[in-house]
């Protein structure tokens, strides 16, 4: 045991890959593997295999607490998103199994997106640009594989595949120039060494966030440059999907983060050309996202425009904090919560949407009418879900936040701007909600509800994020009315930076 | 060669870069302009090195590992494109491509085609 001990701490902070390297080099003995049985026990290797990183990972921050050194950095706030990117991991291969089981390059894909986790995880605990750049490119690489192997049909969506990765390409790229001039201006190596010099408001180093900027707009699809993305998923295998919506957007949004305390320190000078542009991008591409999530009948493009919606969220955060109508901690929370938001509720509706779709063949919301009349419990699920997705206690804050009368007078009329964008896009999100609402519970007009059947195993997924939203919906309002439910020091309105 | 030319030269290297990406025609002048933004972020690391830091070690891995895998993965995207597509369907690699082309059904009604 002490054995175990004295590993587990000369291996710190890498005990979480360790274990999925490990997992990885079981799977590759079993490769070409074509048994149904080993399938099923490779999928619980890699399940309890996740599990275990987990845990480590908690594990080894509650053990030595931060951890630093030339290449990277591991705090609570890398711990944290460690731990959303393995649970969202998780919840992926709950999807490729259940897609992909039947194909003979199972296990080839399960060894590609194990180390697609690991690539994610280096990313997080990245603080040199070598490493950050290094593991971006792999990272982005593997996806290409792992995305390009799940598609089966080839011949339709090989041109939209190619369209997709280019840009990311053109992003590592752009990080690649961007850190050479990041070198060149300063010769340090990490964000926080350029952030505590002098040399921060250097021409040279503002060029390269500008570079870094684009890179990152390009990597998220934001509008009007959702063309590839949009074509993708609309033909994409139901796997894939899953791996882009809860791998490759929660990557690059902690990949956001980590420049984040560079851009924050031109957000905080109240730059006016930042904010108007942040402020004109956000507001773009959340009208884009739900008007153009109400003109089409296709499930997949209604959550694909949604999910740009909750993505430019973020933008959204940023902008009031660029006005200064919320605080840098305020901030950072909201964007927390959207992450969790879009796990939690986009994640088991991805699950019901893609199983109407599997059933009926066909990728239309008519497919999901009656559902919640023929199938009770599953709408009873659907209905907590999409209220989550709604976000009502999330979207309730700025709004009290806007009508705080020092701040909304002291900010003037570019308040205004964004409090009337702010209106106009939750009517329409929630429009867009009640859409697919009405078309749960109204009565089936045809046989289509009548085909979908849903596996047992869905029944125990949907439950457990029900369950979760419940308990977290419960907690927060008792938290609002004033009630102490903090336990273990953990609350759920309150993350410490 | 001094440090100003160098300077210039890379420049002008981004810019072709930049540009032929929003002008390609085809898929391989978006790969040509990819090359051009990747050898002007190349340039930079070994002109600084050398004009400034005394021939540092930190960049010279930083472009073997930079390069490697920036090549690997556009190898990647060809091969693949190149793996499904026919003898034939290979003149799409010469077909118009523009890589920021911007359509109706990118963000209004049904995308059918």
């Amino acid at each position: 045991m002490d054995f175990l001990f004295k590993l587990s701490e000369k291996v710190n902070p890498f005990q979480s890959i360790i274990v999925l390297s490990i997992a990885i080099l079981i799977l590759s003995f079993f490769a070409v593997s074509k048994n149904k049985a080993i399938k099923k026990y490779l999928i619980a290797l890699a399940s309890v295999s996740l599990l275990i990183a987990f845990l480590l990972n908690i594990h080894s921050y509650v053990l030595s607490g931060n951890f630093s050194n030339f290449l990277i950095f591991f705090g609570n706030v890398q711990m944290l998103e460690i731990g959303i990117i393995i649970f969202s991991a998780m919840n992926v291969l709950f999807f490729i199994s259940v897609y992909r089981e039947t194909e003979d390059s199972f296990v080839k894909e399960l060894i590609l997106f194990i180390f697609l986790v690991i690539c994610a995880e280096f990313i997080i605990i990245s603080k040199n640009f070598l490493l950050m750049f290094t593991a971006l490119s792999i990272f982005i690489l593997t996806i290409f594989q792992l995305v390009s192997i799940v598609n089966s049909n080839v011949d339709k969506i090989v041109m939209h595949v190619l369209r997709f990765f280019l840009r990311p390409t053109l992003t590592v790229i752009f990080f690649f120039f961007g850190f050479s001039l990041l070198y060149g201006a300063t010769d340090f190596k990490d964000f926080n060494q350029i952030l505590e010099s002098e040399y921060i408001s250097n021409p040279i180093v503002v060029l390269s966030l500008i570079i870094l900027g684009i890179a990152l707009y390009l990597y998220f699809f934001l509008f009007p440059l959702q063309g590839p993305y949009m074509k993708m998923i609309k033909r994409n295998s139901l796997a894939a999907n899953a791996v882009i919506w809860f791998f490759y957007f929660p990557v690059g949004i902690f990949l956001f983060l980590k420049l984040g305390s560079l851009y924050g320190y031109f957000i905080e000078k109240n730059s006016v050309y930042l904010y108007s542009i942040l402020i004109i991008v956000t507001c773009g591409c959340m009208l884009a996202g739900n008007i153009g999530a109400i003109s089409t009948k296709s499930l997949r493009r209604i959550t694909s425009f949604l999910f740009l919606f909750f993505i430019s969220t973020f933008l959204f955060n940023i902008s009031i904090y660029s006005t200064g109508i919320i605080s840098v901690y305020s901030m950072n929370l909201f964007n927390f919560i959207n992450i969790f938001l879009i796990l939690f509720s986009f994640m088991p509706l991805y699950s019901i949407f893609s199983s109407v779709e599997k059933n009926t063949g066909e990728d239309n919301i008519r497919n999901i009418r009656g559902l919640g009349r023929n199938n009770i419990y599953a709408g009873v699920n659907m209905a907590v879900m999409l209220l989550s997705w709604l976000g009502l206690i999330y979207y309730l804050e700025p709004f009290m936040k806007f009508f705080n009368r020092t701040d909304f007078l002291n900010m003037g009329a570019i308040n205004i701007v964004i409090l009337i964008v702010f209106v106009i896009c939750f009517i329409f999100l929630f429009i867009n909600i009640l859409r697919i609402f009405i078309s749960i519970f109204r009565r089936a007009t045809g046989e289509t509800s009548n085909k979908v059947l849903f596996p047992k195993f869905l029944y125990v997924y949907i439950t457990f994020f029900s369950i979760v939203i419940i308990i977290t919906s419960v907690m927060i309002l008792l938290r609002k009315l004033g009630v102490d439910i903090a336990f273990m020091n953990f609350s759920v309105t309150e993350f410490i930076f | 060669m001094s440090f100003q030319l160098m300077v210039y030269f890379n420049l002008i290297l981004l810019l072709i870069g930049v540009f032929g990406i929003f002008y390609s025609r085809d898929i391989i002048s978006v790969f040509v302009s990819l090359q051009f933004i990747i050898f002007s972020g190349f340039i930079n690391f070994l002109g600084f090195s050398r004009f400034l830091y005394q021939n540092s070690l930190w960049d010279k891995i930083f472009i073997i590992s930079g390069v490697t895998v920036m090549y690997f993965l556009m190898f990647c995207i060809i091969y693949y494109l190149y793996l499904n597509q026919g003898v034939l369907s290979r003149k799409k690699l010469y077909e118009e491509f523009k890589i920021f082309r911007m359509t109706r059904d990118n963000w209004w009604g049904e995308d059918d085609k």
